[in-house]
């Protein structure tokens, strides 16, 4: 049986992809150290490496990609069903201030 | 500064091929060319239009014909027309010379048919070849090379390995002085904000979001929808993508972290090296974007294809990578580097770092696969005619 893996894109993210399907409890090695699996998590979802609480940033690819819509603990599946997407949020704040000239 | 042995143009931009190309300027001619490309194996450029087209169509056809002669990996072009088509061969002949390299031209109706043009353009090309064979790599710099990024046929793996190992080759290239074009803007609505971060200065940032805000607007104008409405896709959820965000980023992932210079538009030249963005927006097959990037003067791509895809271009090679081990081992014949690596534990830092001296060793002459099989596309990237805020129309 080959080790199971997760990979964190960039070193601020907090959270990784797993590299296969991810079972509650299996084992993950992920950027030289390790993470429990507690839910399952099919092959290109994400898991978390931390605590995330609430109302948190979820950050992949260094930069926020959402907000947890509830606490997510290490090692659970983070996707829609605990994550705001708060594209539109993002996009027209960021606009916004530039436009304003305050970016 | 990384040395490369490539053909320094009179025009002073480099290419690292010397092909020969056998340009059709109207369907009519279409099998004509062809013959010509295969007698003499150099690369036919054939394509569905030439004649009968409004304005905006025809300049899209004369602008992506001449680009192709234009091209750095060119040294030499056949134009072979009908005689009575709508695409002036003889200006597509001045504008593909004016770029210092041999460009000869003939018309089916003027040789006396079919079998003499294809004759005469026979003996053309061999000369044309001649001339070629002549020529010499030279000592050039990665400062000189003009890269295009790209990605199609995603899977699960794209976002994950192959367009992050494509962005650490991307700041390579920039970190040596080269370029790196990357277009596929349809994707980035959702990251925008990133990419205008990125702006060299606060005239480019607004450029970024100009374009972006033009493109949003068009969606709800011609579907009666924001893009947030319909991304990320069910099939994108089900793989794993939870927002707009995080689907943008895995696109303009390949575009690595330096700043963006500006962006262009297709035709417009590039003022100076660096990462510039291709504000091409036709919506097609990969090749569209490819044909786009090439047109742009782009003389290698790295292209990542997570489900394995075997194309290429006409005036440059295209460096296959695929992020999926799996797909590697089942389509290696058709894919040049294996990012799936990255699934199975490498790094992604010292994965970028291997496909950028690929990238040199493609640059030094070494085939890609899409050479090797013969996958020679070009697709004119067909956009359409948007109305300008003044009510005319643009390009």
């Amino acid at each position: 049986m080959m080790e199971k893996k997760a990979i964190r894109i960039e070193a601020d993210d907090n959270v990784a992809v797993v590299a296969q399907d991810t079972e509650p409890g299996d084992s993950l090695i992920c950027s030289g150290g390790s993470l429990t699996a507690v839910d399952a998590v099919p092959a290109g979802h994400k898991i978390a490496l931390t605590r995330i609480p609430r109302g948190a940033e979820i950050v992949k690819y260094a930069v926020t990609i959402g907000l947890a819509s509830c606490d997510i603990e290490p090692g659970a599946h983070v996707h829609s069903h605990n994550v705001e997407d708060i594209t539109d949020r993002l996009c027209n704040e960021y606009e916004r201030e530039f436009r304003a000239g305050k970016r | 500064m990384a040395g490369i042995m490539a053909y320094r143009r009179t025009d002073g931009r480099v290419g690292i091929r010397n092909y020969v190309l056998v340009i059709s300027m109207v369907s009519c001619s279409n099998s004509v060319a062809e013959r010509i490309a295969r007698a003499t194996k150099t690369i036919p450029i054939v394509h569905e239009q030439g004649c009968t087209e409004f304005e905006h169509d025809h300049a899209r056809t004369v602008l992506a014909l001449t680009a192709a002669g234009r091209n750095p990996n060119v040294g030499a072009v056949l134009l072979v027309g009908l005689g009575c088509e709508q695409t002036d061969i003889e200006g597509v002949r001045k504008a593909i010379a004016s770029a210092g390299k041999p460009v000869e031209a003939i018309l089916i109706q003027k040789e006396g048919g079919s079998p003499q043009a294809e004759k005469r353009g026979i003996e053309i090309v061999q000369e044309l070849k001649g001339i070629c064979a002549s020529q010499e790599r030279v000592p050039c710099s990665v400062a000189d090379l003009v890269v295009g990024v790209q990605c199609g046929g995603s899977d699960w793996t794209t976002a994950l390995s192959a367009n992050p190992v494509i962005g650490v080759m991307s700041d390579l290239v920039i970190e040596n002085g080269g370029s790196v074009l990357m277009s596929e803007v349809a994707g980035f609505p959702g990251s925008e904000h990133i990419v205008a971060s990125r702006a060299v200065s606060r005239e480019v940032g607004l450029q970024v979001l100009d374009m972006i805000s033009e493109l949003r607007a068009e969606y709800i104008e011609t579907y009666g929808q924001r893009i947030e409405e319909v991304n990320p896709t069910p099939g994108n959820k089900a793989g794993g993508i939870t927002t707009l965000v995080e689907k943008s980023m895995g696109n303009i992932k390949k575009m690595g972290e330096s700043k963006v210079q500006g962006v262009l538009k297709l035709g417009e030249e590039m003022p100076r090296p660096g990462l510039w963005v291709i504000d091409n927006r036709a919506q097609g097959p990969d090749p569209f974007n490819l044909t786009g990037l090439a047109m742009q003067g782009a003389v290698v791509t790295a292209f990542s294809s997570g489900r394995g895809s075997p194309v290429g271009n006409a005036v440059m090679p295209s460096i296959k990578l695929t992020g999926n081990p799996d797909t590697f081992r089942r389509l290696e014949s058709i894919t040049d580097f294996n990012a799936g690596v990255v699934i199975d534990g490498a790094s992604i830092q010292e994965t970028g770092a291997n496909l950028y001296d690929l990238l040199l060793e493609v640059a030094g002459g070494k085939e890609t696969k899409s050479e090797i099989n013969g996958n020679f596309e070009y697709t004119i990237p067909r956009e359409a005619a948007r109305k300008s805020p003044e009510g005319g129309c643009r390009r």
